[in-house]
C-alpha cells in the first residue's frame, strides 16, 4: 500500500524525468543553435567579432547577393531533379526485391550498401570515375562519344551531384517502402487479377494508392534533404562551388559565409532562416497536397 | 495479421491509401529542417604582454598537421625546453591540415584557444584583430634582431601596430616540369620557359600539338599570381585592394587565350592543389609549382615522371619568387606569458629551425640561416638543387598574399577569374567585381 502511495507522488514529474535526457540533448543541440541563429541573422556578428543589432540590413543584402540567387536557383533545381527519381525509383526497386526469392538477400543488401558508405567515400570514387581521365570518360572516349566534362560543366556537375544523391538515397527509401508495401492487402492484388488487371494496371490501381501516403512521406523527406544538400556538391564541384561558384548551394552558401576566422556569422545565419523557412514552406506545401489528395 | 490503426489500409473506392500520421510527419519534417547552423562564441581571461616574469606553468602548444612526420622531433624538442626550465610542462596537440581555420575560430570563441599556435599570416590576422594574438614587439621585441626583416614583419597586420607571431619556418619551391612531354610538343626540354611570354607561347603550343590533351597549366591565377605578374595587390595604407590595374587585366587576358586553347586544364576552375598535382603525376598537365617534398612524391607514385622530371625557377616579372611564411604565435590571453613567450621563441630560434629544416626540405626566417652549408653546398642530388635554388631565392623572395585577403575574398576572386575565363564577364570586369568584393569585405572587419 505504502508503495503504492509512493508511486502516485512521483507520477507528475516522472513524465518529464523520462523526457529530460531527450529534451536536454534536443534543447542544447537543435533549439539553442536555432534561436542563437534567429537572434544572429538580426546582428553584424563576425567569428571573432560581437556583433550588433542591424534589423533587417542581412535580409536585404541577400536579396542583391548574387550568389544567394545562385544558391536558391541550385537547391530548387535539386529537389526537382532528385525527388521525383526518389519517390518513383526505390518504389520500382522495391517491388522488385519484395519477393522472396533465392539470392534475394544478396541483392537488398547491395541496393543499401551505398546508404551505409560514407558519402565522402562515396563522392571522391564518383569523382574519380566521372574526371576527365576517369573510367566513364574512357568508355565514352572508347565507343567514339568523346570526353564529357562531368566535372566542369556546371550543369553536368549538378547532374552528376544529383545522380549521386539518388544512387545513395534508392536504398534507404526503398527499405521505407518495402515496409509500406508489406501492408498492402494480398487479396486487393489477387481480385484486380480475377478482374483482368495486368501487373502495370495492378502497380497503378492497386500498388500505388496503396503506398500513396508513403510517398508522400518520401516526397517530403527526399525534398527536405535535397534542399540541404551539401555534400555531395562540396565533394564533386570542390569548396568554391564548381566553377564561378555556378554550383553553390544554400547549405554551401552558409558553410562558406558563416565558417572560418573571418566568418560572417550574421550573414550566415540570415541565410540559414530563409533556408529553414524554405524547407518548412516546401513541408506545408507536401502536407497540403495530401491533405487535398485525400478529401 | 492485424496490423494497428495508423498502418491500417483503408479503402476509398478504388484506391486504397495506407495512411501515415501526419503530426509525425510534420514533426520529422521540423526535426530535419531546424539543425541548420549554429555558430558559438566565448572568450578568455584577460592576460599579459609582460614576458619578464619566470617561465613556468603548464601551456599548450598546437601545430598544424605536423604530428603525422615529426612526432619524434617535437618530442625531442618539447623535452629539451622542459629540462632548459624546470617547472613547465609543454603538452602538444596537432590538428590536420584539413579545417584549422575552422578548428582556431572554434577554440578562439570557445575560449579554448592553445597557449602557443602554430599559424600563417593571413590566420593571425582576425586573430590579432579580436585581441586574441599577443603583439610580440611589446612581449618579444628584444628577439627581433634574430629574425630575417621580412619575416619578421610577415605577421603584421595593416591597420595595427605589432607583430603578432614568430617566423617560423619558410618555405618556396621551383617549377616542375614533364620534359617528355616537353619533347612531343617539340619544345626544348632543356630550356624550360623562363618569362610568362615564353610559358603563355609553350603553352598554346603544348595544347596545339597535342590537340588539346595536354595542359601546360592546371591552375587558375591565384592573388599570389597577380603578385608575380607584377601587379599591385594593394594600396599602402592597406585600405584597399588594387589588383584589377592594367598588369592583372593583362594577365587574366592572357589565361583566357590559355583556356580557350585548353592550354590551361578544363577543370582548372574547380582544380585544388591536390587535383593539380595529381594530374601533373598522370601526365595530364605538363607543369606544377612544387617543393622539394614532392621529388620523393614523385620517385614513389610515378617513377616514369621521375626519369622525365625537368626542375625551373618559379616564373615572376618582380625577380622575386612567392614564399610561405609560417609563425607561432603566442595567446593573448594566456595564463603563463613568460612560458608561453619562452616556447615560442624557443620552437623559432635559430637552432630548433635549422635541426627541423635538416629534417624536411623548409627553410629558417632565422638571420644567417640560409648561408649555412646546408643551403649552400651542392651535392650532386636533385634534392639538394632544388633546396640550394631555393635557399638563395628565398633572400629575396616575398609574401606576396596580404595578410587581409581573407579566404572569402580568395573565394570571390576566384569566380570573377572563372567568369572570365568563360567568357561570361570581360577580365576587366572580372578583376573589379573582385576588387569591389574583396573592399567591401574588408571594410566589413
Amino acid at each position: 500500500m505504502a508503495v503504492s502511495v509512493r508511486i502516485r507522488r512521483q507520477l507528475p514529474t516522472s513524465p518529464w524525468l523520462f523526457a529530460a535526457p531527450g529534451l536536454l540533448v534536443t534543447g542544447a543541440f537543435v533549439l539553442y543553435p536555432f534561436v542563437s541563429t534567429l537572434v544572429n541573422s538580426f546582428t553584424d556578428r563576425r567569428t571573432l567579432l560581437p556583433g550588433r543589432f542591424v534589423g533587417l540590413a542581412n535580409f536585404r543584402e541577400l536579396l542583391h547577393d548574387d550568389m544567394f540567387w545562385t544558391g536558391l536557383r541550385n537547391s530548387t533545381l535539386y529537389i526537382a531533379g532528385v525527388v521525383p527519381a526518389l519517390v518513383v525509383l526505390p518504389l520500382l526497386l522495391a517491388l522488385l526485391v519484395q519477393k522472396n526469392i533465392p539470392g534475394i538477400t544478396f541483392f537488398r543488401s547491395a541496393f543499401y550498401t551505398p546508404v551505409v558508405a560514407s558519402i565522402v567515400v562515396v563522392g571522391l570514387i564518383w569523382v574519380w570515375l566521372l574526371d576527365e581521365r576517369g573510367l566513364v570518360n574512357s568508355l565514352l572516349e572508347t565507343i567514339g562519344i568523346g570526353r564529357v566534362g562531368f566535372l566542369s560543366d556546371q550543369w553536368l556537375l549538378l547532374l552528376s551531384a544529383m545522380a549521386v544523391t539518388v544512387w545513395k538515397g534508392l536504398g534507404y527509401y526503398m527499405v521505407i517502402y518495402l515496409a509500406a508495401l508489406a501492408n498492402v492487402p494480398r487479396e486487393l492484388h489477387e481480385a484486380a487479377s480475377v478482374d483482368g488487371a495486368g501487373p502495370v494496371r495492378r502497380f497503378f490501381s492497386v500498388t500505388v494508392p496503396a503506398v500513396r501516403s508513403t510517398m508522400v512521406l518520401v516526397a517530403a523527406l527526399s525534398s527536405v534533404a535535397a534542399f540541404k544538400v551539401f555534400s555531395e556538391v562540396y565533394l564533386m564541384a570542390g569548396p568554391t562551388g564548381g566553377p564561378a561558384g555556378e554550383d553553390t548551394t544554400l547549405v554551401m552558401l552558409v558553410q562558406r559565409t558563416g565558417t572560418g576566422l573571418t566568418g560572417r556569422v550574421g550573414y550566415a545565419s540570415a541565410l540559414s532562416v530563409v533556408v529553414f523557412a524554405v524547407t518548412v514552406a516546401l513541408m506545408l506545401l507536401v502536407l497540403r497536397a495530401d491533405r487535398r489528395d485525400e478529401s | 495479421m492485424v496490423s494497428s490503426a495508423a498502418n491500417s489500409p483503408t479503402q476509398q473506392g478504388s484506391r486504397v491509401t495506407v495512411p501515415m500520421p501526419r503530426r509525425a510527419l510534420a514533426a520529422a519534417a521540423v526535426a530535419l529542417v531546424l539543425p541548420l547552423s549554429a555558430c558559438g562564441s566565448g572568450g578568455d581571461e584577460g592576460g599579459s604582454t609582460d614576458a619578464s616574469g619566470k617561465v613556468e606553468g603548464d601551456i599548450t602548444f598546437q601545430t598544424w598537421n605536423l604530428r603525422a612526420n615529426f612526432t619524434p622531433y617535437f618530442d625531442r624538442l618539447i623535452a629539451a625546453f622542459e629540462k632548459k626550465y624546470p617547472g613547465t610542462h609543454v603538452k602538444w596537440i596537432d590538428q590536420p591540415a584539413e579545417g584549422y581555420a575552422d578548428k582556431l575560430s572554434a577554440d578562439a570563441g570557445g575560449g579554448t584557444l592553445p597557449d602557443v599556435v602554430n599559424v600563417s599570416p593571413d590566420l593571425v590576422a582576425p586573430l590579432a584583430k579580436a585581441g586574441l594574438a599577443m603583439d610580440l614587439d611589446k612581449a618579444a621585441g628584444k628577439y627581433r634582431p634574430e629574425y630575417l626583416d621580412g619575416a619578421w614583419a610577415s605577421h603584421q597586420v595593416p591597420g595595427m601596430s605589432g607583430t603578432y607571431a614568430f617566423p617560423w619556418y619558410l618555405n618556396t619551391g621551383p617549377l616542375f616540369y614533364n620534359k617528355a612531354l616537353f619533347t612531343e610538343a617539340g619544345l626544348n626540354p632543356g630550356r624550360p620557359p623562363k618569362t610568362y611570354g615564353e610559358l603563355f607561347a609553350g603553352a598554346l603550343r603544348m595544347a596545339s600539338k597535342s590537340g588539346g590533351k595536354v595542359a601546360t597549366l592546371a591552375n587558375v591565377p591565384t592573388i599570389e599570381d597577380f603578385g608575380r605578374y607584377g601587379v599591385t595587390l594593394m594600396d599602402k595604407q592597406g585600405t584597399a585592394f588594387a589588383f584589377n590595374d592594367t598588369k592583372g587585366v593583362e594577365l587574366l587576358t592572357r589565361y583566357k587565350e590559355l583556356y580557350d586553347a585548353k592550354a590551361l586544364d578544363p577543370q582548372a576552375l574547380t582544380a585544388t592543389p591536390e587535383s593539380s598535382g595529381k594530374k601533373f603525376l598522370t601526365g595530364a598537365v605538363a607543369m606544377n609549382p612544387g617543393s622539394a617534398l614532392d621529388l620523393d612524391n614523385f620517385k614513389k607514385n610515378a617513377p616514369s615522371l621521375y626519369r622525365n622530371i625537368g626542375i625551373t625557377d618559379q616564373i615572376t616579372s618582380t625577380g622575386h619568387v612567392n614564399m610561405y611564411v609560417m609563425g607561432v604565435m603566442v595567446n593573448a590571453h594566456t595564463r603563463h606569458t613568460p612560458a608561453a613567450v619562452a616556447f615560442a621563441h624557443f620552437v623559432t630560434d635559430a637552432q630548433n629551425q635549422m635541426s627541423f629544416a635538416k629534417k624536411v626540405a623548409i627553410f629558417p626566417s632565422t638571420a644567417g640561416s640560409l648561408n649555412d652549408p646546408y643551403f649552400t653546398r651542392e651535392d650532386g642530388t636533385d634534392e639538394t638543387r632544388v633546396r640550394i635554388a631555393a635557399a638563395k631565392s628565398l633572400k629575396s623572395a616575398v609574401n606576396y598574399t596580404p595578410v587581409l585577403f581573407s579566404d572569402q575574398m580568395k573565394t570571390a576572386l576566384r569566380n570573377e577569374v572563372a567568369k572570365a575565363l568563360q567568357g561570361r564577364e570581360s577580365p576587366k570586369q572580372a578583376l573589379d567585381n573582385a576588387v569591389n568584393a574583396a573592399d567591401r569585405l574588408l571594410r566589413q572587419g
